[in-house]
């Protein structure tokens, strides 16, 4: 059997996976950062709503959320017609697609993880960075998020989690076209809906669960390495196993 | 340098209102807890918006609340060490100091990082992690980073205190260097008089959020509402002497005002015996000396173990609060460095006859006298 010991439908779940999970996170990163930012340190009207809103994936059923992202990005939906026309950007039934539905489901969990580290830093040390001659910009990217990396990071790899197991808004929003749409948890059921393919989901599911698992390892370790570095600052923790 | 500002900041049960111009170079914000110091500083600065009022800093307009005018901390080149040091945890002493060096232009730069380092004694604690400092190193890389930023004004939040007196005699022989060494135009706060008197020229007194007064300390003590405010944590003299020999066997030091030629004293060397100080001939000593400790005779006093006897002038007699100081002026000349306030009862004015003018003796005792 050639390396990887994978079929090619197997291969190209997996591949489609990465992308779109990596996509997610990438298109994600500079909203979810400047909206977390937002509400862990500023005061504005409407910030319940704007608060309500990114959380709503949360709790609204992701097949809702696909149903949604169809009636505003759909072919025939305003904005989704538009986009079509001005850009030739298709996003129903493409891995583009499948790009926003997961990103929209990952979103609160990244903008969770980056307010509540944001919140945690010490704004007496942006004081500082002021009084120093750093403007807010400067003040943001040498001081705030530095100290916020470590919720940053967690958010990116949540998101990034999140991505790989999205079904419901996934599969409403952009279908499940092999090589294009189908991540893993589509290939899944749909091996599942094939009789005699008992094997294959198994497989798929295992193929599943090892990604899973390596994504916990990997977040673990930036996790572990990002105290060491910041746990300079405080010295009690340092003694902890 | 000059700063003049007229400024009001509402709190719920706090208001403060200060109008002050001012244009010494090393100046003393004083006042007990709760004055609106801290306040002041954080509006001057531009971490806090006032009210009302204006702030300019030599000319330039740094907020003016008719016009709507606001310029933000990062741009009004002030810089501001504070209580707690704030140094960035994620960077090292190194990166920290030159955290605000690094963005100036090179013409902007007013210090080498080399001679800040070699100035505050920094050079072994490059590489460290702020988390690894003690409390007096700490304090002295907060300093020498807002040095480096190369301010217009440096403003220095309580720059002893949080120290005990073991950091605080660290921490003060490299205040007095950035005093005498660094040419940026220094604001300290502090509740304590001792440390002022020592590194300023120049007082504002605040109290409940209220200018009670401005000026030199000795002209201070001529104004009863200044002086009640002075004398809640004691009234301190401060000398600078400089040494001129040493008597180890004795424990003794003998220092002088420094360019003096050897007037007004009784043995006519113009010495002062203090106790034995560790330090070269030549250089220079501050030493506080209590008012209560200061006797004052019509003569020089044979036969008696106080040694200091030196004669002077009495230029002022104030009273407050039950207590009468006398302000004698020390030898000829008329530097105010050299003048003494001697806290004496009423009984012995009268007794004494003293009045402004009036050739005294001032008495003091080698053990009275402290090094700063």
């Amino acid at each position: 059997m050639s390396w990887p010991p994978l079929t090619p439908l197997e291969w190209s779940a997996l591949l489609l996976s990465l992308k779109v999970a990596g996509g997610c996170v990438l298109v994600s990163v500079v909203p979810g950062v400047a909206l977390g930012w937002l509400l862990a340190r500023r005061r504005f009207p409407g910030k319940a709503v704007v608060d309500a809103l990114v959380h709503a994936p949360l709790v609204i059923p992701p097949v809702v959320t696909g149903v949604l992202l169809l009636a505003v990005f759909g072919r025939r939906a305003p904005l989704g017609a538009w986009l079509e026309q001005t850009f030739g950007l298709s996003l129903a039934f493409t891995w583009q697609g499948a790009v926003l539905a997961s990103a929209v489901m990952g979103f609160p969990l990244l903008v969770r993880a980056v307010r509540l580290a944001m919140e945690l830093v010490d704004r007496r040390l942006e004081e500082a960075a002021r009084t120093l001659g750093a403007g807010r910009w400067r003040t943001f990217f040498s001081i705030t998020l530095p100290l916020a990396l470590p919720g940053f990071l967690t958010g990116c790899v949540l998101a990034f989690a999140r991505s790989l197991g999205e079904f419901g808004a996934t599969i409403t929003f952009a279908g499940s076209v092999a090589g294009e749409t189908q991540t893993i948890p589509l290939a899944v059921y749909g091996t599942l809906q094939t009789p005699g393919a008992e094997a294959a989901t198994l497989r798929l599911s295992l193929l599943s669960i090892l990604l899973a698992l390596a994504a916990l390892l990997v977040s673990e370790f930036l996790a572990r390495r990002m105290r060491r570095r910041l746990g300079r600052r405080s010295g009690a923790e340092e003694g902890l196993p | 340098m000059k700063l003049a500002f007229d400024l009001t900041v509402r709190r719920p049960g706090f208001t403060l209102n200060a109008r002050a111009e001012i244009d010494a170079d090393r100046t003393g914000l004083f006042g007990p807890s709760g004055a609106g110091k801290t306040t002041l500083l954080l509006a001057l600065v531009g971490l806090l918006r006032p009210d009302a009022g204006r702030i300019e800093l030599d000319g330039e307009t740094l907020f003016d609340a008719a016009s709507n005018r606001w310029r933000p901390p990062e741009r009004r080149g002030i810089g501001l060490v504070f209580q707690d040091d704030r140094l960035f945890p994620h960077m090292t002493v190194e990166e920290n100091l030159l955290y605000g060096w690094r963005r100036l232009r090179p013409a902007q730069r007013r210090f080498a990082p080399q001679s800040i380092v070699e100035l505050l004694e920094l050079g072994g604690l490059r590489g460290h992690y702020p988390a690894a400092l003690s409390g007096g190193e700490a304090r002295r890389v907060a300093l020498g980073r807002a040095l480096l930023a190369s301010p217009r004004l440096l403003l220095l939040d309580e720059p002893l205190t949080g120290l005990d007196l073991r950091l605080r005699r660290q921490i003060l022989p490299f205040l007095r260097r950035i005093r005498d060494e660094a040419e940026i135009p220094i604001i300290q706060v502090s509740h304590d008089l001792e440390a002022l008197l020592d590194l300023c020229e120049w007082f504002v007194l605040l109290e409940r959020g209220e200018l009670v007064a401005q000026g030199r300390y000795l002209d201070l003590l001529a104004r009863p509402e200044a002086l009640r405010l002075l004398h809640e944590p004691g009234l301190l003299n401060v000398l600078r002497l400089a040494v001129v020999r040493h008597d180890p066997d004795a424990g003794l030091s003998f220092l002088r005002f420094p360019g003096s030629a050897g007037e007004g004293d009784v043995a006519g060397e113009g010495e002062i015996r203090a106790p034995f100080l560790d330090r070269p001939a030549g250089s220079l000593a501050d030493l506080a000396l209590r008012p209560q400790d200061i006797a004052l005779a019509r003569t020089a006093i044979a036969g008696i173990s106080i040694q200091n006897q030196f004669a002077g002038r009495v230029e002022r007699i104030l009273e407050s609060a039950g207590r009468v100081l006398c302000v004698v002026r020390i030898g000829a000349g008329v530097d105010p460095a050299r003048a003494l306030i001697v806290e004496v009862t009423r009984h012995a004015v009268h007794e004494m006859a003293l009045k402004p003018g009036d050739t005294v003796w001032c008495l003091f005792k080698t053990q009275s006298l402290r090094y700063l």
